[in-house]
Parts: structure tokens; sequence; C-alpha cells
């Protein structure tokens, strides 16, 4: 008897799994929908080919969801467009956002690196004051520290000098990487994890502080080096703000794309219709960082559980 | 009375425990003086000295160079602007000595412009700066005699150059590998951040400015602060109607879209990860998307989309739900407020909950399975099970990143910005009803020009933000155990 | 001890090359004017970079003695001023800005003054009187010429042909008519700041241009003295915006442009507006959201006052006709005071020539910057004659001609006082008048209500206190002062 009552229950527990499958099954492929739909919508648009019937080409928002006509056209356009007198500027704005996410990237995942492994393994008087500090110094509001950043860069001249407008892009890297050696922590919590008897025992065959960090630490530290390069890699891609006041609102030729296709949709543009312009110009930057963050999502995923757990 | 007399001591405890080291350093500088070679006395005076005295010819030349440096710039005065530095710019700071300028030739062509005064505070405090590290530098310089010194009387040789940098590598390493962040953090946060702090205590307003004719500021002590209070000054009316106000919606956003997009996330990647569901790998890239996609990217999308004529508010109305569009993100005056609110909290949720989804999943893989067993023995069901070992666990495991989503999100800038642009806007006001402080903030100063105003709310924001962060960063277990990683 | 020695090596070198780098002069203020390194460089919008750029290569081609490169960058109009105010020293030697920024880029010495005897004769012979009035400010005490107009602004109607008739888009009564048909609301405006709220502002009554607003009436000079009077609290303007507020509040009357921008209530599949009012810089946009084949180019309608608008007033009578209004202002070139002394006699050689009836014109054909000398209309009706440009793009010039005649520049005097109507909120009253909300004053809430004659009165009365002192007022005198 209570084997035949096992057995139903057996049974009953598969089915009622089965249908809490089938229910979990239905609601993610729901989520995913709503995930999607704004992202393809963008695409969409990029694609987006309609006219007036006189010929005139609708680039606005428009209330249809799906095009009425596909074409390439907002793709061509942007890339052969004159934007404030730049001929060609959207090739340059990626060109320059390229140049200025390597650099940066490259940068700030040394500064970064270089100050977790300190915090982690080296014991030193300042190590602790310079956590705390590091840790609320961020917070301060941004926006009144550009205007002290500007006249900083520009007293070593590298922003606002009519002469030299792309010495504003070296500013603006500085600026950028300035400040990456201070978010150290979600390295310094992956740093925590490696046994300090490997650090021991290095010390005790006599390895120096450096070359512990060449040798033990670095290659372990493979998944946080690429999560460290990812993010400072996808940043200058997304701001809007800063880059616009260091690089100068003159400077056009050396914008960063994210600059460029802010001012399209809301720059006091003679042209106003140009969203679907600004779609494809979202698709042409997206697509790289997506596919960058797909193939590494790995050691993003790692970069952020070591974060969250470490704060 | 008791408490008051059991006090006393330790209050005085504390004032020798502060100026102990003080005193011992201050005595340290006579021992060196009284002590050290004729190198090191002179060093004093001379950097470097003492180095070349024992030999140590480039460090001596280094410390030379920085003084000579150091005094050329104090006594030069290098200008940008025609704002100079050095000494000019510490007798700048008072901003009493400042030229109203505009001078004019019309034969020439030659203009003068008078005084800046912003950058003459900022220049005054770098100047400041630069004096802390000539202290800094001559106090090394001394030491680095006096050590020579001292291995000289034990017999050893002074160090050369070659083994003092073979030092930075190893046993002074961490000076090697924080210095360029620490001179980093000094030129491009720390310096700002002063300045930024200075101005709240001026009368650097572009608008009064402007209706005064004028270029010029000046101190005026706390009054921008008790203007939040009195509503007095170009802008006073909006900060006394609209601080608390936005300071609340702050603080409620800060809330909801923590806990929401924390929860979504947690229930999300139950969802994802449960047994038997095919394809997890499939669903949680798809969820990655956002995460991938530029913020200003994804969030301009919906805020399109949600437009007055956009697809969605197309689609409600072919489908008869509602008959008029919606402003779904309080673009517009007169939009509703609490709508625009719940909006920009779910819009977050589509930008925040696979953040979350991804790092809870990693967690969620890590609790032991014997937990589950052992309740499954005891017959507990699977919502029970969620809320007494996967909840705790998972909480326990991520407050710290509770603590700092809650303050980014204080500081959450893009998604109000991009969204909302702050609206619904009232009229007259710069604040509208989805203004965080730090949207508001970049009203008021990028928009308005009110930089002191705008450094009062940011040194609010500043206060709010760092106070919660120490407050339980200092409390949680990350921070108490920390040494234990040693 | 030893240790920090690289630490402050670099700190110092950092620091030190921060410093030296600069190279800028020393002593206080010597050293503030930009190099001169043989450039001179431009600032202009963005549509026209391209033109100014090939105008400006042309004459220093032609003038082998004018002895400066010419670099032309174009800008986005709308946030020019902010950019040179922000760090002058950064800007264009020479650079444009619509006529209302003068007074404060002057008084906060971001512009130098123009002083060559032949470009200001230049300026005196080719503009109308209207613009003379608002391109000087002082300095020290000096009047001096500051701005050199080169595009003329103004605000006229577009309207959807195929919804509206050629007769109906002549009064807002028609459009309504048009949109009651057609499931719309009738008309928008491209924005709700002070110079789109001109529209309303400055109607005039049709029958004899008249209207009781005056702005800086009578004021001595631009240097100031008197402030001259304002008024636009008489009883013409108050029903005026009594009519308004009725329009708005019909389901097919007046409608704030959509977030979306004012392009897509255009559009007719959106059934949003039928018509709206912008300037010529809106011509592509609205190309785009009617084709332009629907798109008509007309005067800012007529309306006729309700007996309900000029109810309890005694200077209106129900009946009176009065056609919308707007700012008719002008860009203009003017020079960075910071720019060296050296280059001071070719800049104003180089703004006499762009500045010229000739470039003007050549710009109109470029890119339809609607040229500001007197008489300009003779040339638009002659290039659209010799087939130059399209029908729409000669309307366009022509109406904003035309409207320029029912319009007034916007005034100031002594420096900055106009900047006032923007900063201090003043379109931000107007917008309360118009949707019938509280507007919050100094300190606490003095103006509760827009709905009554008072509480109009009352706002408006705000806007004129604007004007003329450049804050809000703290407290309403017992009884507002009538007409002056």
């Amino acid at each position: 008897m209570s084997l035949m009552k096992k057995g139903k229950k057996v049974r009953s527990q598969s089915r009622a799994r089965k249908v809490s499958l089938g229910a979990t099954y239905i609601l993610l492929v729901v989520l995913g929908i709503i995930w999607l739909v704004p992202l393809i919508w963008i695409v969409l648009s990029a694609f987006r080919c309609e006219y007036q019937p006189d010929g005139t080409f609708i680039g606005r928002v428009t209330s249809n969801f799906f095009p009425k006509a596909y074409g390439l056209k907002n793709f061509t356009d942007l890339f052969t467009a004159t934007y404030y007198g730049v001929p060609k500027a959207f090739p340059r704005w990626m060109l320059n956002t390229l140049i200025i996410a390597i650099i940066d990237c490259i940068i700030s995942t040394f500064l970064v690196l270089s100050v977790a492994y300190c915090m982690s393994k080296l014991k030193f008087k300042l190590r602790k004051p310079f956590m705390n500090i590091s840790m609320i110094i961020g917070l301060f509001p941004g926006f009144m520290s550009m205007i002290a950043i500007y006249f900083l860069l520009k007293s070593i001249g590298l922003t606002g000098n009519p002469s030299h407008p792309e010495y504003s892009v070296i500013g603006l890297i500085l600026a950028y990487s300035a400040g990456a050696g201070l978010g150290f922590q979600v390295a310094k919590g992956f740093f925590d994890v490696i046994p300090n008897a490997l650090v021991e025992s290095a010390k005790l065959d006599g390895c120096t502080n450096f070359q512990i960090f060449m040798k033990i630490i670095l290659p372990l530290a493979k998944p946080i080096i690429i999560y460290q390069a990812l993010m400072s890699f996808t940043g200058p891609w997304m701001d809007f703000i800063f880059a616009k006041v260091i690089i100068g609102a003159d400077n056009a030729a050396y914008w960063t794309v994210s600059v460029g296709l802010y001012s399209l949709l809301f720059g006091t543009h003679p042209d106003t219709n140009l969203f679907t312009q600004f779609a494809a110009g979202c698709v042409v930057v997206a697509v790289p960082i997506v596919t960058l963050f797909m193939f590494l999502q790995q050691y993003y995923v790692e970069g952020v559980t070591a974060g969250a757990v470490k704060g | 009375m008791d408490s008051a007399l059991s006090k006393a001591p330790k209050n005085k405890l504390n004032l020798r425990d502060f100026f102990e080291p003080l005193r011992k350093s201050l005595a340290n500088f006579g021992k060196r003086f009284a002590d050290g070679s004729l190198g090191t006395k002179l060093s004093h005076f001379i950097f470097g000295a003492g180095n070349f005295y024992h030999k140590q010819y480039i460090k001596g030349a280094i410390f030379l160079l920085l003084q000579l440096a150091i005094l050329w710039f104090m006594i030069f005065c290098p200008a940008v602007n025609g704002t100079p530095y050095g000494w000019k710019a510490l007798a700048n700071l008072s901003l009493k000595n400042v030229k109203e300028g505009g001078e004019f030739d019309p034969a020439t062509g030659h203009f003068s412009a008078g005084s800046d005064c912003k950058l003459m505070i900022l220049f005054g405090f770098v100047t400041i700066a630069v004096i802390i590290i000539y202290f800094l530098i001559w106090n090394m310089n001394i030491g680095s005699s006096y050590k020579a010194d001292m291995d000289k009387k034990i017999g050893k040789k002074p160090t050369t150059f070659i083994e003092d940098l073979r030092e930075l590598l190893d046993s002074k390493f961490h000076v090697l590998m924080l210095t360029p962040t620490c001179i980093a953090a000094m030129v491009f946060t720390i310096l700002p951040t002063i300045f930024m702090i200075a101005l709240a205590f001026t009368t650097y307003n572009s608008q009064d400015m402007n209706d005064l004719g004028t270029n010029l500021f000046h101190w005026n002590g706390l009054q921008n602060f008790s203007a939040v209070f009195t509503g007095e000054g170009s802008l006073g009316v909006e900060i006394k109607n609209r601080f608390l106000p936005v300071l609340g919606w702050t603080f409620i956003w800060a809330i909801f879209a923590t806990l929401t997009c924390y929860f979504g996330g947690i229930i999300l990647a139950l969802l994802i990860n449960k047994k038997g569901l095919k394809g997890k790998k499939i669903f949680r890239t798809v969820f990655i998307f956002t995460i991938a996609v530029p913020q200003f990217i994804s969030l301009l999308a919906v805020r399109n989309l949600l437009g007055e004529y956009g697809p969605f508010n197309a689609m409600l109305i072919n489908a008869g739900i509602i008959d008029k569009a919606v402003g779904f993100l309080g673009l517009h005056v007169g939009d509703s407020e609490n709508l625009a609110k719940v909006m920009v909290i779910i819009v977050n949720m589509w930008v925040g909950v696979p953040y979350t989804m991804l790092m809870t999943s990693g967690i969620l893989m890590n609790i032991p399975t014997d937990l589950y067993e052992a309740a499954r023995v005891d017959g507990a069901s699977t919502l029970k099970m969620f809320f007494k070992i996967t909840l705790p666990y998972v909480i326990f495991v991520t407050t710290p990143y509770l603590i700092s989503s809650f303050v980014g999100n204080i500081n959450s800038f893009n998604t109000i910005f991009l969204l909302t642009g702050g609206g619904p806007t009232y009229t007259g006001y710069q604040a509208g009803g989805t203004d965080l402080l730090v949207t508001w903030l970049y009203k008021v100063t990028i928009d308005q020009g009110s930089y002191n105003t705008g450094a009062v709310i940011g040194i609010f924001t500043f206060i709010i933000t760092a106070t919660i962060t120490l407050v339980t960063y200092r409390r949680s277990k990350a921070y108490n155990e920390e040494d234990t990683f040693q | 001890m030893m240790k920090k020695i690289i630490t402050l090596l670099m700190i110092s070198f950092m620091l030190l090359t921060t410093l030296t780098g600069c190279g800028g002069g020393s002593g206080d203020n010597g050293g503030n004017t930009k190099p001169d390194d043989g450039v001179i460089r431009v600032w202009v919008g963005e549509e026209s970079a391209e033109f100014y750029q090939k105008a400006c290569d042309e004459y220093v081609a032609s003038h082998s003695d004018f002895g400066y490169k010419i670099e032309v960058k174009g800008m986005d109009t709308g946030s020019i001023a902010g950019t040179i105010t922000n760090d002058p020293t950064a800007a264009a030697d020479i650079y444009t800005v619509a006529h209302d920024n003068i007074g404060k880029l002057a008084s906060t010495q971001c512009a130098k003054p123009i002083t060559d005897e032949s470009l200001i004769a230049q300026v005196k012979a080719d503009n109308p009187a209207s613009f003379q009035g608002v391109i000087y400010s002082t300095l020290n005490g000096t009047q001096y010429l500051y701005g050199v107009p080169y595009i003329s602004q103004a605000l006229f109607l577009y309207y959807n042909k195929a919804l509206v008739t050629e007769e109906q888009a002549k009064t807002f009564e028609g459009l309504r008519e048009a949109a009651k048909k057609a499931g719309t609301k009738a008309i928008t405006v491209s924005g709700d700041d002070g110079f789109n709220m001109s529209f309303a502002l400055l109607a005039t009554r049709v029958a004899d241009h008249g209207t009781t607003v005056k702005i800086y009436a009578g004021a001595e000079s631009v240097s100031g003295g008197s402030k001259g009077k304002s008024n636009v609290q008489g009883d013409d303007t108050i029903a005026i915006f009594r009519w308004l507020q009725a329009y708005a509040e019909d389901p097919n009357g007046f409608k704030w442009a959509s977030s979306d921008g004012w392009d897509a209530d255009l559009d007719k599949d959106n059934k949003g507006v039928l018509a709206v009012i912008g300037g010529a810089w809106h011509y592509n946009t609205a190309k785009a959201a009617l084709g332009e084949t629907n798109l008509g180019i007309t005067l800012i309608p007529t309306f006729k006052l309700t007996a309900e608008a000029c109810e309890g007033l005694t200077g209106v009578q129900a009946g009176d006709e009065y056609r919308g209004g707007t700012f008719a202002d002008c860009k203009c070139f003017m020079i960075n005071a910071y720019s060296h002394a050296n280059k001071y006699v070719k800049e104003q050689e180089l703004i006499k020539y762009l500045s010229s009836k000739d470039v003007q014109n050549q710009s109109y054909l470029a890119a339809m910057n609607v040229p500001a000398y007197v008489g300009a209309s003779e040339y638009i009706k002659s290039a659209y004659e010799a087939g130059k440009v399209s029908e729409s793009e000669y309307l366009l010039a022509a109406n904003q001609v035309a409207m320029a005649e029912w319009g007034i520049p916007q005034p100031f005097i002594t420096g900055t006082l106009n900047t006032y109507y923007y900063s201090k909120n003043a379109p931000s009253i107007f917008r309360a008048i118009i949707d019938k909300t509280a507007y919050p004053t100094t300190g606490d809430m003095i103006l509760t209500e827009t709905t009554s004659l008072e509480g109009i009165r009352k706002a408006l009365y705000l806007i004129e206190y604007i004007w003329m002192h450049g804050v809000t007022t703290k407290d309403f005198p017992g009884t507002l002062p009538a007409e002056a």
C-alpha cells in the first residue's frame, strides 16, 4: 500500500514538475520577448526605409513597430554624411572611440590590477585609509569636477587648445583612465581568493614582490583581467557628457561616437529627422560590443559575482 | 557626575594620543638636525645636499631638481588663461584682489579681460597641494640623508641608486604600484572635489553674475546652505520648495530600484536554473543583451518606444485599451508624475534585473545541495525552501552588493536623464517629478550655471551616500574579516 | 626613507609638466589673449559650415595680403553662447550667435567691440532700423557695435496643405474648423521657449498693427540711463491670452508640441496637428513630416477676439482681429574678446565680407539662411524667378521676411536686461497662463491661479516686472499699474 502510494506520489510529482517546467518555459519566453522588444525595434528602425508619397524620406519615430519598407539607406547616409561640418563624421567618431577605448582599456586595466594587488596581498601603513577614501571619493557627483578637470587638463595643454584639437583626445584618455585605479574592489575580491600560501612560498624561494605579481598573480588573474578590460573598453562608448566637454563642442572631428549620436538626436540639428540614422548608428556601435560581451560572457559573470560578494 | 568623571581621563588620553605623534615627529626633526652630518644639516635648506655629501649623486640631483622646479613654480607663477599659479595664486585665493577688466583700445584692438575667479580658486588649491608636496619632499630628502648617516655610522655603505630602484620592485613594491593611481586621484578626483566643495561657499552663479553684469564672484560663507531653508537667493524658491521632495523621491527610487532589480534578478535566476530546463544558455544570453548594449542606446530606444506617437501607445490605442496617447515618461508638462515614477522603476528593472540574475546564478549553484536534500526529507515545499534556504543564503552573500547598488541608484544619472529628463516638469521649477538629486544637480549647474547651488546639492548628496557606504561597509562581514584574507 | 622617491618624482614631474607645459605668459592679466598663430577661427551654425568655409577660402585666395588661414567650424547653434562663456579662450576668434546673446556676451567680456569705420558704415547702410537698436552694447560707459547681422530669423506657419485650404490657413478659426474635420488639434509651436511664445505676446491688431505691448519703449539708448517703459499687461494682451486659453482648451485647438517632436504632431498619420508655428531652420523637418507637396507655408494666422475674452476689459472689443506676432531676430557675427589684437583688423575685414549682401544671398541659396539686409525680399523673389530655389524654399524666405514686419527684435538695454526674459522664467509664466496653472514666485506661492482676469493680469505683470527689473517681484502692488 505504501508502495502504491509512493508510486502515485512520484507520478503526480513528476506531472507537477512537468507542469511547472512548462510554465517556466512560457514565462521565460514571454519575459525574453519583453526584454528584446525595444532592442529589436531599434534594429528594425535602423533598416527602416519609408518615404512620403512625394519621395521625402521619413527618418522620424513612427507609430508602426514594423517598417513598411526596408533598406540600407540609413547606414549609407550615416557613413557618408557631413555632420557639424565634418565630412564622413561617423566613421571618424567610430575610429576615435576605438582608439580611446583601446588605450583606456590598457591603462585602466593595468592600474586596477596593480592597486588591487597591493590592497590584497601587500601590507603597508596606509592601506586601510586608502581603501576607505577610495570607496567614498568616487561618490561625489561628477559634474562639478568636470569644469575643474577641464581647466587642469587645459593647464597642460590637453584640452581647449584650438591649434591642437587632437591633444584633447589624450586629455580625455587621461581623464577616463585616471580614476580607474580607485575602482579596484572587484579585482581585489578576486585576488583575495588566491591563497596567501602561494605568495608566501614564492617569497621563501626568494621572489620579489614584482616577480610574484608578474609570475604568480597575473597568470591566475586571467578572468579578472578580461573582466576589467571589458569594463574599461566599453566605458568610452557610453559616455556622452564628459567627452563633449573635454574634447570640445567645436571639435566634432574628434568626438566619440556616443557624443556624436547623442547630438544627432538632441542637438539643435537643422534636420531633426534623424531617428532612423541614430538607430543605424546604435546598431553599428552595439554589434561589436554585444559580440565582445557574448564571447567574454563567462569572464563577465565571474567578475560580477566576485564584485557582488566582495562589494 | 559619575560619567563625567570617568570620561575626563579618557578625553585626556585621546588628546595625548593625538598630539603624541606630532610631538614625536617634531622631536625627530630636531634630532635629525642635531645628530645629522653636515650634509643632513644642509639638506634642510638645499634639497639633495646630504645625498651629494654621501656621493648619491643621482638621488641628490633629483631632489635638487624637484626643489628648483617647485621654487620656480612658486616664484615665477606660470599662468593659464591669465590666471597665475604660485604665490600669486595663494594671494588670489581670498578673491579680494580681483580686476573687473574690460579696458579696450580701439586703435590696436587690445582688450584686457578681468580676473577669472573660478580659476583663482582652482589654482589656489593646486598651489597648496604643491606646497604640501614640497614639504613631503623636504622631509624625505632629510630622511634620506639621515639614513645614509646612520648606515655610515654602523659601517654600511649608503645605498646606491640602483639599490633604491631594486627596493621599489620588492619591499616598496606598493609604492611603485600605487603611485600612478595616487597622482591620478589627486589631480582628477581630489582637487576637483575640493574645488567643488569650495564653490558652495561662493557667489558663483552665472545668472546672478549676468544680472550684475560682472564676471567676478566672491566668498559668501554659509549663505548658500541657509538658502535651502530660507528660500533666499536666485534659486531660493526652487531649493526651498523642491529640495525635500527631490530628496524623498531619490530615496524612494533608490529603495525600489534596488529591491525590484534584486529580487527580480533572483527570481529570474531561479527560473533559468530550474532543474531540467533546456536552453539555459540561450535564455541567459537573451537577458544579457540589455547589459551589453550601451545604456544611452537601450534607454533612448525605450524612451522613443514609449513616446506619444511611438509604437507602444499606438498599439494600446489600436487594441482599444486607451483612447488617447499616454505620457508614460512624464516628458510633457502635466503628465502624471506617479505614472512616470512607476515607469522609470519598471524600465530600470529591464536594465538591472539581468545583472542580478547573472550574479546570483553563480551563487545559487554554490548553495550546498545537502541543505536542500535535508529539507526535502523533512517534506518542505519548494516555496518554503526558497524562503528558508535560498533567499537567506543569497542575501547573506550579497549584502555588500545590495549596499553598493543602493548607493549607485542614488547617483543613477543615466536612467533618469535619458528616460524622463527629470520630467514631468513643473512650471517655474528646474527640478521635475522624477528628478533625482544628481540629475537636478546637472540642470542647476550645467543648464543653469548656478555652480554654488549645485555644489550645495552635491555636498548633501555626498554626505548621504558616503555615510551610508561607510556605516554599512564598516559593519559588513567583508570589512571585518578583511584581514583574515591576508 | 628612500622609499617614496619615485612616488614623489612622478608626482612632481607630473605637476611640473602640468605647470610648465602651459607655457602661458606670466603676470596677472597680460597672458590671457590667445596666441597669434596665423589662423582665424570662425564658428557658424552647423548647417552653414561648409558654405562659409568655401566662402572664406575664396576670399583668402583672392586677397593675397590677407595673411591668415581661416578655419570654419560648425556648431550646435543652440549651445554656441554657452560654450563661449564656459571658456572664451578656447572659443573661435569670430563666432555667430542670435542677437539676444549680445548683451550677455558683451557684459561677461567674451566679445570685443567692432570699431572699423567701413564695417560700421556697412552695418548702418544695410540693416533695418529695428536691428540697429539691438546690436550695440556698452563697455565702460561707451557704446560700441558688437554684432553684425547676417541672418534674419522670424516665425511663420507651416501647415498641411492636404487637409487645410489656403483660406483656412489664414485664420486660427479656419484651422480649428479643418482640425475638427480631420479629428486633430489645429496648431502647435515648435517649442515653449521665449522666442516661440512671441506668437502670443506680440500679436497685433490687424487693422492698424496696434498693440499696447511695450518693451523698453523710449529707453534713451542701449547704454542705459532710462530703461524706458515696458508694458505687457494691457487689456489687449490679457484678452489675447484669455482667447488663447479657450483655444487651448478646445479639443481641436492649440496643443503643446509632443515630446516626440512637433514634427511627429504634424505627421498626418499621427493625427496630431495641422499646422505649426516655426522658423526657417525647421524647414527640412517639416518637409519630412508632410512631404514637400503637402507642405504649406504662410504667415502666422489671424484670430478674432471672442466676447468671453473681452469680458470686463475696456481696451478691446469682441470681434477685433489680431495676427500672431513674432520676435524678428537676427544672427550676428561677433569677435572674441580674447582674440589676439594682431588679428583685429583682419577679423573685421573678414566680417565685412561675410556679412555683405552678396555673401548673404549666396548663403540663402546654399544653406537656406534668410538674409538680414533691407530689401532682401527682392533678391529672394528674383532667385525664385531665376529657378535657383524651389517654390517652398521661396515661400519660406518670403513669408519670413513678411512676418518680420509684424514683429520686433527682442529688445535689450544695458547689457543683460533682455536675458532676464529667458533666464528668469518668463516663458514658463506664459506657459502657466495658457495651461491655467499656478506659478511659484519668490518666498510663497503668490500667483495661485491664472484663470481669473486678476490672475492673468498678475501673471503678465510678473513678466513685465522681469523685463524691467530682472527679478520676479516678491509682492504685487495693491493696484497693478495700468497701461503706461
